[in-house]
């Protein structure tokens, strides 16, 4: 119980960033970097995302691929860290 | 869209891809996560129907989009 | 999380750790043989007593609603309400709340409990969290479990470059156990994005500069104090010039919160003199929005930026203390803002006069920001105590101190013309005819601090002052 009390933070800023986020800096191109593919886990979804996983590939990324457990919540914060961690870019599909 | 306002507030380029069912939800959203400008692609619309030969038709349609939005080429 | 129901009868809230409820356990069992119902609620060890059935109070619920203080304590319930209850083991109360004539014979008949796990000092804060409807505004962010929670705050870009203490709720709650003010009282307006700040965003922001909670009325008087047109943040803030706020703090309370005011005053070491300004420079980036390489103009900074914040020698100063001078009491506890680039040394080891020490401090004096520049710039004279004797053997007072710097201090144009000496830097040519200050008059604060062994002193250098710039402003600390 500690721990989950311990893993909020109360915002110290103006809690105005949200209005003003902008994109981050991409790359110029894939090649080399490691793309996340998230499934949302939406039927059909899979097919969609092997296709642009082998074109990804194709193009010279490393491609590392991840599931949210429900396309109807956020994905945990865990996976969500693992991402940042383990690539540069990430896709996220697919809604319907 | 949640998970790829988090990705980009974690300093990872994002986008996510939808059918354009959601070309309207997509903008409502965007708007109330304070992050209009948030990287999306869309199919066309239906998905469930389709046969894997459409699907993957859809993503190879998508995918310079894609790549355009996650790349300043 | 909602107040737990208790059962009616005798409700008996216990540790193993006590030694008084380890010795009336034979007490309880005999008690289960009465005719009112036994509940046992043990706060540490799930298997005590183990003659007896338990339940847990695992996360202290039950402790914590019903506010035990003491264990054991024995609560009479009935129809859901308590209507009596008897702290540690006192035979007379037993028999009273039991109705029973006759307990624990062998036992002696008085014996005090012990303090209850629910107001441990250690989890009092934490319990607080978890039971107490939050009086806190601020959005929580959650740091997910793989991520270092410190490697977190750099991420979110809500550090100065060193690591931030995380201001978790129950930090959050304690540092407001600093101040009297309520957390939603608005403190400031903080530049350079206009925002209302409360005193809650305050203690955040102290938490994460390691502030201690008395540190936070002094972390409030100190915004204040910066956040107003006359200081001008926003101007300190946005220029090229390496100043920062530089806090001097005065009265009773700097000794009362250990602030330091000797040996190496400017330096290392020191906690409240390191996160008090710590925390003023967090918020003007946090919630002011002020960050370096953005509004934060600055050709070369100083480290000050980090923290600049000290308190004067009082009791040692042969004068009037800085914000005596400025209108407030000595018994009253006060901030003086003054925007400052990185001190300098003054050397001078020989004199034992007051007329040559001061022509040393007019010659350093001169020479600030540039030899050539007049009235643009206050200073800061941070006098150490061996130089301070030297004054106060002569009988000086601080006017007297600083008219005589003034006096020494007036400069021929002649002599501070664009191009005089070979340098293109100064004046307009027709100021050629007039004699020019130094310093315009209360352009000088003196402070006395430092070690009782070197004859030296400080300068504390300035930015443009008056109405375009930035004047000192003298603020009260309170409680």
């Amino acid at each position: 119980m500690t721990t989950s009390v311990n893993r909020f933070v109360l915002d110290p800023t103006n809690e105005r960033r949200a209005s003003t986020m902008e994109r981050v800096g991409r790359p110029t191109s894939l090649k080399g970097l490691t793309v996340g593919l998230l499934d949302i886990s939406k039927a059909r979804g899979d097919v969609f995302i092997d296709r642009l996983e082998e074109r990804l590939s194709e193009m010279g990324a490393d491609v590392k691929r991840y599931k949210k457990p429900t396309f109807t919540k956020p994905a945990p914060v865990d996976l969500r860290h693992e991402i940042s961690v383990n690539c540069q870019v990430v896709i996220e599909a697919l809604a319907d | 869209m949640h998970d790829i306002v988090d990705l980009e507030r974690r300093g990872i380029p994002g986008v996510f891809v939808a059918s354009s069912e959601f070309i309207s939800a997509a903008d409502a959203q965007s708007r109330s996560l304070g992050f209009p400008d948030v990287a999306r692609v869309f199919t066309p619309h239906p998905i469930q129907d389709r046969t894997d030969d459409e699907m993957r038709a859809y993503a190879d349609a998508a995918l310079e989009e894609i790549v355009a939005a996650i790349t300043r080429g | 999380m909602n107040r737990p129901t208790l059962p009616d009868g005798l409700v008996i809230v216990v540790k193993r750790e006590c030694a008084t409820c380890v010795m009336v356990v034979p007490v309880i069992e005999e008690l289960i043989n009465g005719p009112l119902p036994i509940t046992v609620y043990v706060q540490d060890d799930p298997t005590f007593p183990e003659s007896l059935a338990r339940s847990h109070d695992a996360d202290l619920s039950v402790s914590w609603h019903y506010d035990i203080e003491t264990v054991p304590t024995v609560i009479r319930v009935k129809d859901g309400v308590e209507v009596d209850r008897t702290v540690g083991w006192v035979r007379d109360e037993w028999l009273k709340i039991t109705g029973l004539s006759s307990l624990g014979v062998e036992l002696p008949d008085f014996r005090p409990g012990c303090g209850s796990l629910s107001v441990d000092p250690d989890l009092v804060d934490e319990l607080r969290v978890r039971f107490g409807v939050s009086a806190l505004a601020a959005r929580r962010v959650e740091v997910a479990d793989a991520e270092d929670e410190f490697e977190a705050m750099f991420d979110r870009g809500w550090t100065d470059g060193l690591p931030v203490v995380p201001p978790t709720e129950q930090r959050v709650m304690r540092m407001l156990t600093g101040t009297t003010r309520q957390p939603t009282d608005v403190v400031a307006i903080v530049p350079p994005d206009l925002v209302e700040i409360t005193v809650e965003k305050v203690a955040i922001n102290a938490v994460m500069a390691g502030c201690k909670p008395e540190y936070l009325p002094w972390v409030i008087a100190a915004l204040e104090a910066v956040c107003n047109d006359t200081f001008n943040i926003h101007g300190v803030l946005a220029t090229t010039m390496p100043v920062g706020p530089v806090i001097v703090c005065n009265g009773p309370g700097t000794r009362a919160i250990g602030m330091n005011s000797g040996m190496n005053v400017f330096g290392q070491g020191n906690r409240a003199n390191l996160t008090i300004g710590r925390a003023v420079q967090l918020i003007i980036r946090n919630v002011g929005g002020g960050r370096p390489g953005e509004v934060d103009r600055a050709t070369h900074g100083n480290p000050g930026k980090l923290s600049f914040c000290f308190a004067e020698d009082e009791l040692g100063t042969p004068w009037t203390t800085l914000s005596e001078s400025r209108g407030i009491s000595r018994t009253a506890d006060a901030v003086t803002v003054f925007p400052g680039e990185g001190p300098r040394c003054v050397v001078d080891q020989l004199a034992r006069d007051p007329e040559s020490l001061t022509n040393t401090f007019a010659a350093c004096l001169r020479t600030l920001h540039n030899p050539k520049s007049v009235l643009a710039f206050d200073a800061i004279v941070v006098m150490g105590p061996e130089h301070a004797r030297v004054y106060a053997d002569a009988g000086w007072d601080r006017d007297r101190v600083l008219s005589e710097i003034h006096a020494r201090l007036q400069i021929p144009g002649s002599e501070l013309i664009r191009g005089a000496n070979g340098i293109a830097e100064g004046v307009p040519t027709h100021l050629s005819g007039m004699t020019l200050p130094k310093f315009r008059p209360g352009g000088l604060l003196l402070v006395h601090a430092g070690g009782g062994a070197g004859l030296f002193s400080a300068i504390i250098g300035g930015w443009a002052n008056g109405d375009i710039g930035s004047q000192p402003v003298t603020r009260e600390v309170r409680a």
